[in-house]
């Protein structure tokens, strides 16, 4: 029988019916609720459900429930916070000042709100990533892939909306950048833009929309992803390593697994607390500063350096990498083209992945993985400035510049080849291909000083050729030792 | 020849005549446009109004050649002001190089030490009476509209105008004192500035000792480039009146053989003075049009040393409260005996430098302690006094610098600190006002607003308590949470261990 197949008895018991006269299961409650909604038949499948062992460390499988704790956390402290915000022009940031300031412990709720939204982004992308790496997305699975891939889009659009509901001014201006971007897109472009606000500017109708959106709509529809997720993980289990033809060894999901989780998600929240007691403002970095400052003004100029949270800077980083035109569109257009095209992409990994559908190892995608990481890294790093800036010194904007893309291209390249020495030692990993392209544009832009587009068109112009070459030679190779 | 391609106009608009459309696309000998791209791009967006001035001026030959015309247009004038320069065939006549040396042309790049300093075509496109349409023959006579013609005012005198300058002060007067005349262009603009001037040292020095070294009208307002005095390019702009008075006042050649009333030599020294002193690093370093420059204390068209009474006067413009408190003390009285200039006593004149609560020390050296010691040895009080001063302040202005640093710590630990915030702004204020109150010279008057202060510090000592416990007792309580917590984790953890325990 193959792996899928042993799957398929999995939550057969939805399907009991109500034995109203059968014995139940014991007395008392649980016997009177036994016989109404067969919970023996739901205890046995936890009894017998089981966590596939592999070769590869068991940490990973646990993501996907610590970033369901922190939701869980997101969704309680995000009651508490509701119990006391006020969407409105002369409410909104004096309803969250009065909550940081005068009810008992509502520093700590927005702390915890805000740390628990940073901690669930973390742990979901390292839950994607490690999704990606051992090919659990491999069929029968892609609708789990598609499902999560769905849930972290929606994710994002949590901390977009979430954002702008303090209503101060750190928080109004980045969503006057932020929601500019969809201006951008072709034909629809101010019509979009339009809607997401409410108007032709970021007013207060654009905060009444952002609000509705993060405690109604995207709620809504995380909670139903979740859940489908969830069924499509209890109804396939979860994925064993790749190449297992049979059944694994496994653990026990209850009481092992889910204990270890219980362990996990407490382990967790020790450390959530500890950072909202002593960092309630966040650790101060570029997109993980939540502190209150002051209240939104429209009529303010914008100040210099406003930048988006933390895992938007890599786009921000990148339209600014783009020219103000480009093949005749507008660059910004162009910019959303490519990110869109590479959303695109990261959504049908499933499908494209033609390797892993045969069961067989594609090492080309796990080397896309790792060249994702140094990509996003390094964008990432540009948009941080990580200090060299202002460490370098330099009068005018286009020598730091300069020095902010060497000093990034240098730890991004450190990162890349400890990465590529990891791999090729620890997992015996031999395709460093694409990875190799992301740290060659990495050299081209940040050490020769080409411009980053220029870098990145020749980093994969350069994979390119080099996969049709290896191509062609491997068939020749092939069709000599077939005669 | 005219390429009509070259200019993106209005199908409607002024067509430029043949001659004006020569002269647009007239190339050099290197076969180079002689009108820049920039001028040309000015040239488009000209409406139809300045299009039929430029082709008048061009059949009437008052334009006649490429590069004058691409002097104009580089210019880049809005239409009101470029409507003037068109109207005017003294100006036009005059910035064109074929027809003028450097003495009477105006020019886009005057050369330095070659070219008259007042001869400079974009400054006198900004003149405040060219703006307003008194231009050339408001001052030289003539008619503007003539082809030619140099009939030049009556009150110029036909000899040594330049070394004997009183001529210039009634000739400005001729339309500034007349109240009527004035009332067309600016009814705000005062008429006594001459009345003024005459009673002034620069005034008496020119009209009755004849020295022509002494300031008039264009010392301070510049000649053809004369800008209102609020706009920041003008010579008698607020940040610039020290560098104009400085001009003369800080050269000992120009002020040599000048003397105070009491005969010593007129010093030189106070533009230096000044750019060091608090009142020339707010205005001159921080930009602060709030501080005052020389005029604020001299007066400008009436400047004059303000002696010994003056000075309290001036200062108390600004500084009304301090003035208000120390002519209620004893020490006016003492002041007014011994003939003392008030504030610049203790705080000198041009080179006032920022108080510091030192001034206020007992001790040998100090401001305080040298006077009384010398002029109060009868009054043990004085000294005690000043002490006072000092111990109170100091200690309210150490209270105020570790709470707020303090305050900011515990901003960044989340705690609420609007309360601490609110305390230090008394202090602050309470500060403030304790140092002005110095100034009675005055144990009681004093206390007034030093026991508010102090009472702030402690207000605010018992908030910051506060804080700190409000602080200590989230880390107990975090402790407690991480207890428990690692309590239930080591009972999971247990019940793991029992649950995989071989064998069972």
């Amino acid at each position: 029988m193959t792996l899928a197949g042993s799957r398929m008895g999995a939550l057969s018991f939805l399907n009991k019916k109500p034995d109203m006269n059968g014995p139940g299961k014991g007395g008392g409650l649980l016997g009177w609720l036994d016989r109404r909604y067969q919970l023996t038949a739901l205890t046995e499948f936890l009894r017998h459900k089981e966590v596939p062992l592999g070769s590869h460390w068991m940490g990973w499988y646990y993501l996907g429930g610590i970033t369901l704790f922190f939701f869980i956390v997101q969704v309680v402290t995000g009651v508490l916070l509701l119990m006391y915000y006020q969407p409105g022009e002369t409410t909104a940031y004096e309803s969250i000042r009065f909550l940081t300031t005068k009810v008992p412990f509502g520093w700590l709720i927005r702390s915890i709100h805000s740390w628990s939204a940073h901690l669930m982004i973390i742990s979901l992308v390292l839950h994607m990533f490690s999704t990606m790496m051992l090919k659990a997305y491999r069929p029968p699975r892609e609708l789990t892939w598609v499902s999560g891939y769905l849930l972290f889009l929606l994710t994002l659009g949590f901390g977009f909306s979430g954002y702008l509901l303090p209503w101060n001014k750190l928080a109004y201006f980045a969503t006057t950048v932020g929601t500019n971007i969809v201006a951008s897109v072709p034909l629809l472009g101010s019509w979009l833009l339009q809607v997401l606000r409410g108007g032709q500017d970021v007013t207060i109708n654009t905060l009444y929309r952002f609000f509705a959106g993060h405690v109604v709509i995207l709620p809504l529809a995380v909670v139903g992803f979740i859940g489908l997720h969830i069924v499509f993980i209890q109804r396939q289990g979860m994925a064993p390593p790749l190449g297992a033809k049979v059944a694994p060894r496994g653990m026990k999901f209850f009481p092992s697994f889910a204990l270890r989780d219980l362990l996990l998600w407490l382990a967790c929240l020790m450390v959530l607390l500890a950072l909202a007691v002593f960092l309630p403002y966040g650790p101060g970095i570029p997109g993980m500063d939540w502190e209150l400052g002051q209240k939104a003004d429209p009529l303010a100029p914008a100040y210099p350096g406003i930048k988006p949270e933390w895992y938007f800077l890599w786009e921000y980083q990148l339209l600014k990498e783009f020219p103000p035109h480009l093949f005749g569109l507008e660059g910004p257009q162009v910019c959303l083209l490519l990110i869109a095209l590479m959303f695109g992409i990261w959504g049908l990994i499933p499908w494209l992945d033609r390797r892993v559908r045969r069961d067989q190892p594609s090492p080309a995608f796990s080397d896309f993985g790792w060249a994702a990481l140094l990509f996003l890294t390094y964008l990432t790093l540009l948009a941080w400035d990580i200090g060299a800036g202002a460490a370098s010194g330099a009068g005018d904007e286009l020598t730091a510049l300069r020095n902010i893309a060497r000093v990034c291209a240098w730890w991004t390249l450190g990162a890349g080849a400890l990465v590529i020495v990891v791999r090729y030692l620890r997992y015996e990993h031999r395709w460093f291909l694409l990875s190799g392209a992301a740290l060659l544009q990495v050299t081209l832009h940040g050490l020769v000083g080409l411009t980053y587009l220029l870098a990145g068109v020749i980093s994969v112009v350069l994979a390119a050729v080099w996969i049709v070459v290896a191509h062609f030679v491997g068939s020749r190779t092939d069709r000599r030792s077939e005669t | 020849m005219f390429s009509s391609a070259a200019f993106a106009v209005d199908q409607n608009s002024t067509k430029p005549n043949p001659k004006l459309a020569e002269m647009i696309a007239a190339k050099d000998e290197s076969g180079k446009a002689i009108m820049g791209p920039e001028e040309q791009t000015y040239f488009n967006g000209l409406n139809d109004n300045l299009r039929e001035l430029l082709n008048q001026a061009v059949q009437k030959e008052t334009i006649t050649r490429p590069e004058h015309l691409a002097a104009l247009l580089s210019l880049q004038l809005r239409p009101q002001k470029m409507e003037l320069v068109l109207q005017n065939n003294c100006l036009l006549c005059h910035s064109d190089s074929a027809n003028h040396s450097a003495d009477t042309l105006f020019t886009l790049t005057p050369a330095p030490g070659a070219t008259p300093s007042h001869m400079n075509l974009k400054e006198v496109v900004e003149d405040v009476h060219f703006r307003r349409g008194v231009s050339c023959a408001g001052c030289h006579g003539g008619d503007p509209t003539a082809d030619l013609g140099h009939a030049h005012v009556k009150e110029w005198p036909e000899k040594d105008r330049d070394k004997n300058r009183e001529w210039i002060v009634q000739f400005c007067a001729r339309c500034h004192s007349d109240p009527t005349f004035m009332h067309q262009f600016n009814p705000a603009l005062p008429t006594d500035q001459l009345a003024k001037f005459k009673e002034s040292p620069h005034g008496r020095t020119l009209l009755e000792k004849h020295d022509s070294r002494a300031a008039q009208c264009v010392s301070c307002h510049g000649v053809h480039g004369i800008r209102p005095a609020k706009d920041p390019q003008s010579k008698v702009y607020a940040r610039t009146v020290p560098e104009t008075c400085g001009a003369c006042h800080a050269d000992s050649k120009v002020m040599a053989g000048f003397t105070r009333a009491d005969g010593s030599p007129l010093p030189t020294t106070q533009l230096a003075e000044y750019r060091l002193s608090v009142h020339g690093q707010a205005l001159l370093g921080r930009g602060d049009l709030g501080a005052p420059a020389c005029n604020t204390c001299h007066g400008n068209h009436a400047a004059t040393p303000p002696g010994i009474a003056g000075v309290s006067r001036s200062c108390s413009l600004c500084h009304s409260a301090n003035a208000s408190l120390f002519d209620g003390s004893k020490h006016k009285q003492a002041f007014d005996r011994n003939n003392w200039s008030e504030c610049a006593k203790c705080h000198g004149n041009h080179t006032i430098a920022k108080t510091n609560d030192s001034m206020l020390a007992s001790g040998k050296g100090s401001l305080c302690g040298d006077c009384h010691r010398e002029f109060a040895k009868d009054n043990p009080n004085c000294i005690a006094t000043a002490d006072y001063f000092r111990q109170t302040i100091t200690r309210i202005d150490e209270a105020r610098n570790n709470f707020s640093a303090i305050s900011e710590k515990l901003a960044a630990k989340g705690l609420d600190v609007e309360p601490i915030s609110n305390q230090l702004t008394e202090l602050t204020d309470g500060l403030k006002k304790s140092r002005t109150h110095i100034h009675s010279f005055s144990r009681d008057n004093f206390q007034q607003v030093a026991l508010p202060a102090e009472q702030a510090v402690q207000n605010t000592d018992a908030l910051v308590k506060k804080a700190r416990e409000e602080y200590n007792s989230r880390q107990v309580g975090l402790a407690a949470s991480i207890g428990l917590i690692g309590l239930l984790m080591l009972t999971i953890y247990l019940k793991l261990r029992r649950l995989e325990k071989p064998g069972e």
